[in-house]
């Protein structure tokens, strides 16, 4: 499974979660998952942050570009449903209301396992 | 009167028409009289040229045209190759240059009557058959060539500076082959070229090695050989397209024709053992000047000095061959002898063709942009079709690839170098291996530098605004293209009609018999093993070619095709300026023969005024100077130029000191005359 990670309007909690993940101490990597540098590469998306105003569209964009079948990951409170910056300034909303979503990790920022287990869901090892 | 003189005369004299036609009819019929009296005086030319090939000779004395002197003509099969090849080159040009010259300001008096007397001029060398009518139709080439490389030279000051630097080298050329030329006539009876034939046994091997560099300089100067070559890129792209085409492909081969007339004929340096090093001297520059010449055209983004340096490269390909002919003619192996020198005559036709139309549809992009710089073109497939078409065909030629023209003569090329081998002695299995590393070296970075030129300057998207526009080029411009580029398919697909002729030729110059033999459609070689049927091979690739297409048609119609939008990263549409350049493609070819070009680059960046963590501008240069050139002519010029400095103070404007000079030169000489009788 390859996965392309996008930040969308994230503060880069997140990431850091996803990095963890990926690091050596949880090492995602062993369930058969990696990231990799473009979505034309990509199986998934690994979406994390409110969606602002100015990321709506390359997010739009990211998702076409990736081959079918794809599936869309959301990382994080913001991405499900804005999290604190719910109704602020330039939100465009949650990335369900731009990609369609098929999963999502709960959490400010979620902790590395939660984001393993979703891994794990999308590569089935 | 004879086929080859009749044609001849009537090649010479609907030149001079065309002069005189220029010079008094009105501007607006004047380009199409003289581009078509320059075509038919070409097509004239090659019909003489061809009959002269295939073993009709004729002779002409004409005594009291010149003083003293007298003029004489001899047409023989070596002069008729250049002759035809002149003539051929003039035919395009002369049908182009009909549109050309319209459209770009170039139909004054004086270069339209030039011109036709510059096609004329090189008629006549390869036919001069005596020191003061070579000498003579050499200048004359010299100054028309001249004097229609400054055509432009009020519009772009670039114009006058490289008429400076051709009209010095070539002058400087043509003393040295004065030189030369007069010490050989002093050993003979007269100056008639079949005097000097019997006098040349009789040359000390000094006088005859004296002879052989002095005249190899002019004519190596004039065929563009490193390091005499710092003219051409600077002339040939400074001169209307028309010019650049008929300098590059006509008026260099002359150079070559001079040193196998001179080496090979005159002084018959393919019988003589002790004129090895002469040969081993022609191929060690001509190898130089391949991969010197085409380094530069893979760096350089000029469109035109790209070409110019292309020149180089092939002319120093012909003089590899050239000079392997000569050495194994002089280790005693004729006809490998006659192979390598097939294959330098075939590829001087085939560069030729090639080369006119390179020029005439560079011409033709200039004509329609204005722009001569390969990073300002691209996208020019929309507007101009029959350009793109032609210059794609041009570069295919050049690139030494199948079905290309010049592949089957650099594989001749290869051929006679590799069975060279096992032929001599040491210094042929030391130059040998490395002369043929060096035409494959030349053959790799001509890929190159033709897939940089052809998809940098016509595919793509425009860079500018002027590409974006361009139109296409009027009809007159595209037949003259279009002449080329059937020259181009037929040697290419069809050098089977040409070899022969031209092997013979080749062969008769070394003392050998024919080097090539026609089987059908297949070249074999004599007296080595080798076969290539250039015909088979186009069909082959061409059916290749469709079926691999075909196959991935068929495979991508099996699934559904989804359209997408190219990946830009998800921010807005990808702009021209995101591209390949051609300074890019380039780049990491001058990495790896940076110890050669030296290219000096420079990065400036201009912060913001309020902070420098914030960035304004970044301004990047690069400028690839010719090392060659700066190493060996900037020295000389700066001592020229402090000499000429000192010389003013002799020159105060004094009258009386003036008035002095005389008297003590005169004294002097009167003593010196005194003292020595």
């Amino acid at each position: 499974m390859q996965i392309r990670h996008v930040d969308a309007g994230s503060c880069n909690g997140c990431e850091v979660e996803i990095g963890a993940a990926f690091g050596p101490v949880y090492d995602a990597e062993r369930y058969g998952a990696r990231l990799v540098a473009s979505p034309r590469h990509a199986d998934a998306l690994l979406v994390t942050g409110v969606v602002t105003r100015n990321m709506a569209a390359p997010l739009r964009r990211t998702f076409e570009a990736v081959p079918d079948p794809k599936l869309v990951v959301a990382v994080g409170d913001c991405a499900r449903n804005c999290g604190v910056f719910a109704g602020a300034y330039g939100v465009a909303g949650a990335v369900r209301d731009v990609v369609p979503v098929d999963l999502e990790v709960p959490g400010c920022p979620p902790r590395p396992e939660a984001i393993v287990d979703a891994v794990r869901k999308l590569t089935g090892r | 009167m004879n086929l080859v003189l009749g044609a001849l005369l009537t090649a010479l004299a609907v030149g001079a028409l065309s002069a005189v036609a220029g010079l008094f009819l009105p501007r607006d019929v004047r380009p199409a009289v003289v581009g078509v009296g320059v075509a038919v005086s070409g097509a004239s030319a090659v019909v003489a040229g061809a009959a002269a090939m295939t073993g009709q000779a004729a002779a002409l004395v004409l005594p009291d045209l010149l003083p003293l002197a007298g003029v004489l003509v001899t047409v023989d099969a070596l002069g008729g190759v250049f002759l035809a090849v002149t003539g051929g080159v003039a035919v395009a040009v002369g049908i182009y240059g009909i549109g050309y010259c319209r459209q770009h300001g170039l139909d004054a008096r004086g270069v339209q009557a030039v011109l036709p007397l510059f096609v004329a001029a090189m008629m006549l060398v390869p036919v001069a058959a005596s020191v003061g009518t070579f000498l003579l139709c050499w200048e004359l080439m010299a100054l028309t060539s001249l004097l229609l490389v400054i055509a432009e030279h009020r519009s772009r000051p670039a114009v006058a500076q490289a008429g400076r630097w051709y009209a010095v080298m070539t002058h400087l050329g043509m003393v040295a082959i004065l030189i030369g030329l007069l010490v050989f006539a002093a050993h003979a009876v007269d100056g008639s070229f079949a005097a000097l034939r019997l006098a040349a046994p009789g040359l000390s091997p000094a006088v005859a090695g004296l002879v052989f560099v002095a005249t190899g300089i002019g004519f190596g100067s004039k065929a563009g050989i490193v390091p005499l070559h710092a003219w051409l890129p600077r002339a040939h792209p400074e001169a209307p397209s028309n010019v650049s085409a008929l300098m590059s492909a006509a008026m260099v081969n002359l150079g070559v024709y001079g040193i196998v007339r001179v080496g090979f004929d005159l002084l018959g340096g393919a019988r003589d053992g002790a004129a090895g090093w002469w040969w081993l001297l022609v191929l060690g520059l001509g190898a130089v000047s391949a991969i010197y010449g085409i380094l530069q055209a893979a760096i350089g983004t000029n469109l035109k000095r790209l070409l110019g340096y292309s020149t180089t490269e092939n002319m120093g390909l012909v003089l590899v061959g050239v000079g392997a002919a000569g050495m194994f003619a002089t280790s005693g192996d004729v006809t490998l002898a006659g192979l390598a020198m097939a294959a330098a005559l075939l590829h001087l036709v085939n560069h030729a063709a090639f080369k006119t139309l390179l020029f005439q549809s560079a011409g033709s992009v200039l004509a329609a942009t204005g722009r001569r710089d390969l990073d300002d073109l691209g996208g020019l497939r929309a507007g101009m079709p029959g350009t793109t078409a032609a210059f794609g065909l041009g570069a295919l030629a050049a690139s030494a690839l199948p079905p290309g023209a010049a592949f089957v003569s650099e594989w001749l090329l290869l051929q006679a170098l590799i069975h060279g081998l096992p032929a001599a002695g040491v210094s042929a299995a030391i130059v040998m291996p490395l002369a043929v590393a060096a035409v494959a070296l030349t053959a790799g970075l001509a890929v190159a530098t033709f897939v940089k030129a052809f998809g940098i300057g016509f595919l793509a998207r425009p860079r500018s605004p002027q590409a974006e526009h361009a139109t296409e080029s009027p009809a007159s411009m595209l037949a003259g293209m279009g002449i080329a580029a059937a020259a181009c398919i037929g040697l290419a697909v069809l050098p089977t009609l040409v070899l022969p002729t031209i092997g013979a030729v080749a062969g008769a110059s070394v003392g050998a018999t024919d080097p090539v033999q026609i089987d059908g459609m297949t070249i074999r070689l004599v007296g080595v093993a080798g076969a290539l049927s250039p015909l088979m091979l186009t069909i082959a690739l061409v059916v290749g070619l469709v079926a691999a297409l075909a196959g991935v048609r068929v495979l991508a119609t099996r699934r559904a095709a989804r359209a997408a939008r190219l990946w830009d990263c998800g921010a807005g549409p990808l702009s021209a300026r995101m591209e390949y350049t051609a300074t890019s493609f380039a780049e990491p070819l001058q990495r790896v023969f940076d110890d050669v070009v030296r290219a000096e680059q420079d990065v400036d960046v201009t912060h913001h005024d309020e902070s420098r963590y914030l960035v304004q501008l970044v301004e990047y240069r690069r400028r690839v100077p010719d090392r060659i050139e700066r190493k060996l002519y900037e020295p000389v010029l700066a001592v020229m130029a402090a000499w000429g400095r000192a010389g003013r103070r002799l020159a105060p404007g004094s009258v009386h000191r003036y008035l002095g000079y005389g008297f003590y030169a005169l004294c002097g000489l009167l003593i010196v005359l005194v003292v020595t009788r």
